[in-house]
Formats: structure tokens, sequence, C-alpha cells
């Protein structure tokens, strides 16, 4: 499974996305506010999240800003990281 | 798919009084000192107490809750008291800016149990309330030597100046808006995983209504957001209550009321953090036993439509 399909499973199952399928997140749909509609304390499950299936750390603004726009940049911001 | 639910705060940190009002403060503190502004505060507030229906009603909220045996006159008194102390909170704050921080001593009540929390590396927040003076509080805890991050939104159209703005000195926190990207929980996360300081207000609502946890307070239910502990649940840090209070005529005392610790906990629902906010709730209410003329919200708490209520002018 790559990096897309995973994020989209995991959001599901630990941000308890009711009626969410994984074939329904657009890998460029907005996570927050339009699109997926998440909102800030989703934010700060989603950094959990993201450290603890991929071993990634976002640590600040700066860094999770870009990266948590939707599935493509995040899934790009992990890869780099675990490559980095 | 999930759908956001912004609303609008009942309450805005803008003043009720006039710039010119604000500036005749101002000039009294330059002129005369800390006495002659308390001393034209003594009138102003009691022409607002008794000519302005708007500062009785808005005073009323909370002193129904408080004293809910008085009425008549006995109220018109503690409205008058009440607004006379925050009046001097705010007097306060601007001869710190004008004359200086030596203006006011203040008491730290709690300064090794703090040094021992941020010795633990795991950041520290700073879980205040609308009481006394924060800003002055604020002022007091620079022996932690961390940057401190201050979650604060302010108004277009507030007028009323912190004190570094009287001093004429750059803002000593960095600010974060809750109604920012994020509504500043990135920021917030980031700051305490480099085990700075953030320093938030436990008793006020800000965005959406899904951050916000029910607990009781002075009799009836009240919404307190719960970000703050979703964030000590996640970083470990430990979340410091702490309150201000005008001890004297030129002395504050800071004390740290309690330490909430929050387990790694899954979820985001309210549910979940409500026992956490209650026990701020809980010191919260305390404190207003305490000192029942330092709590500064002039608007309904209680309210069970709070999120749909219209904004109002009013002071933070």
């Amino acid at each position: 499974m790559d990096i897309k399909e995973k994020l989209k499973q995991v959001l599901i199952e630990e941000l308890n996305l009711e009626d969410v399928t994984p074939e329904e997140i657009g890998d460029d749909d907005q996570l927050f506010g339009e699109g997926l509609g998440l909102d800030s304390l989703d934010a700060v499950e989603l950094v959990v999240v993201v450290q603890k299936h991929f071993g990634v750390e976002i640590k600040d603004m700066e860094e999770g800003r870009p990266a948590l726009q939707s599935i493509s940049t995040l899934a790009a911001f992990i890869e780099a990281k675990q490559k980095g | 798919m999930q759908k956001q639910s912004e609303t609008k705060n009942s309450w805005s940190s803008r003043s009720i009084g006039g710039d010119w009002q604000h500036r005749a403060f101002y000039l009294a503190i330059r002129l005369g000192g800390r006495k002659a502004a308390y001393g034209m505060l003594y009138f102003v507030v009691a022409w607002y107490v008794l000519f302005s229906s708007l500062a009785r009603n808005r005073a009323s909220y909370y002193l129904a809750r408080r004293f809910p045996d008085s009425s008549g006159l006995a109220r018109l008194r503690h409205c008058y008291l009440l607004i006379l102390e925050f009046g001097k909170v705010l007097v306060d704050r601007a001869v710190v800016g004008i004359l200086g921080p030596k203006s006011f001593a203040v008491c730290l009540d709690g300064r090794e149990e703090l040094l021992k929390l941020r010795d633990e590396n795991r950041g520290l927040i700073l879980m205040t309330a609308h009481v006394g003076c924060w800003q002055l509080a604020m002022s007091a805890l620079g022996f932690l030597q961390r940057p401190v991050n201050m979650l604060m939104r302010r108004e277009d159209g507030d007028i009323d100046r912190h004190y570094y703005e009287h001093a004429g000195i750059p803002c000593p926190y960095q600010i974060i808006d809750p109604t920012g990207y994020l509504g500043g929980t990135l920021e917030m996360l980031g700051a305490l995983k480099q085990g700075q300081i953030v320093s938030v207000m436990g008793d006020r609502q800000f965005g959406s209504d899904k951050s916000s946890a029910r607990v009781d307070f002075l009799g009836g239910q009240v919404a307190v957001p719960f970000s703050a502990y979703k964030l000590a649940s996640v970083t470990g840090a430990p979340i410091v209550v702490f309150f201000s209070s005008k001890a004297g005529p030129k002395s504050y005392r800071l004390q740290l009321a309690k330490v909430i610790r929050v387990p790694q906990l899954k979820g985001r629902s309210a549910e979940t953090f409500a026992p956490f906010a209650q026990q701020f709730a809980d010191e919260l209410e305390d404190f207003s036993h305490r000192y029942p003329y330092q709590f500064y919200n002039f608007y309904n708490l209680w309210s069970s439509q709070q999120a749909q209520t219209e904004p109002t002018d009013e002071e933070s």
C-alpha cells in the first residue's frame, strides 16, 4: 500500500471520520475547512497520527502548514522525511 | 464528511468607553500618577453604574450567579465594586506601561514548583482566566527563562492598550491568534515540543463550538475551550492553572492554583476532556468566591445559546 492510501485509511480510523471511505478522499482535496472539513483539533491529532504510523515528526508551523494541505502534500512530506 | 461549524463569540474585546475617555485616564496617569486616575475612576464608574443600562446588564450575568440573593441597592453596590475593580486593573496596566514596572510589586506563590515543571522539558501550558490583571502576572514570569507564546485575540477597534504598548517596547510575547490558521494549534504544538511556554485563557471559547466542553460553574453550565487539554495530552506538557489578584493598591499576587496532568487519551470529543476542564472551572469558581470583584467576563457565559448570540462591545 502506498503512503497516500495508507494515509487515507489511518485518517478515517484515527480521526473517526464517519461515513467516509478512502475512495471518497481525493489526493488533492483540502484537509481543513472546505474539502474534508477537518478542524484545529484534528490537526493536533493528525500530527500525532503521522508520527505514530509513519515515524515522521511535524515539528512546527513552518513544516506543518505546507504539509497539511492535502493527502498529496502530506504524503510527499512523509516520503521526503523518511528518505532524509 | 465532517462539516466544520464556525460560530460567533458572544464576547468582544472592544471597550464600552470611547477613545477620548481612555486618553483622559492616560493623561491623568502622566500628570498625577495612579491616584489621580483612581480619583477619576470613582466618578466615572458611578456614572456608568447609575446611567448605563448596558454596563449594568453586562455585569449582571456574573453578579446574578455570584450573588444570587442580592437585588436592588445591594446588587447596584456589587455592580459598582465589580466595575470599579475592573477599572483599577485597566488603570494599573496603563500605569505599568507609562510609569514603569516598578510601580507595582508582584508576589508569586509557587515559584519553585514552576521551576520544577519547567525542568521536565515537556513545555508548559500556563492557563489563566480573565481575572485580576493577567498581563501584570505574565510580566512576573520572566524567571522561567523560556519564550512565552500567548494565545490572544484582539478585536478590530479595541482601543485599550497593553502595558508594553504604553511603554513603547516590543511585545514580550509571541502572539498566537486563535482565529488564525488552524486556530493556532500547530504553533502551540510546535512551541511545546521545543519546551517553550504557551499561555492560554481557559475561560473563553474562540471560534468553533466543536472545541468547547460544557462544565459546571457557579450553579450553571458554561462552555470552555478544551484545545489546551488535547495539546497537553499529546505533548505531556503539564497545565499550570494560575490566577492573579489585586492584593493592595500597589501590589498583585500571582498564585499557582493547580497543576492538571492530562494522560494520553485517544479521540477529540468534548466528553473526553470535560473532566480536566472541570478541574479548571472548579479552581476558577473558588477564585470568584475569594475575590468576587476580580472576575471580568462581562457577558452571559451561562447562555446555552451562547454560540448563536451576537457579539457585544465589551472589554477583555
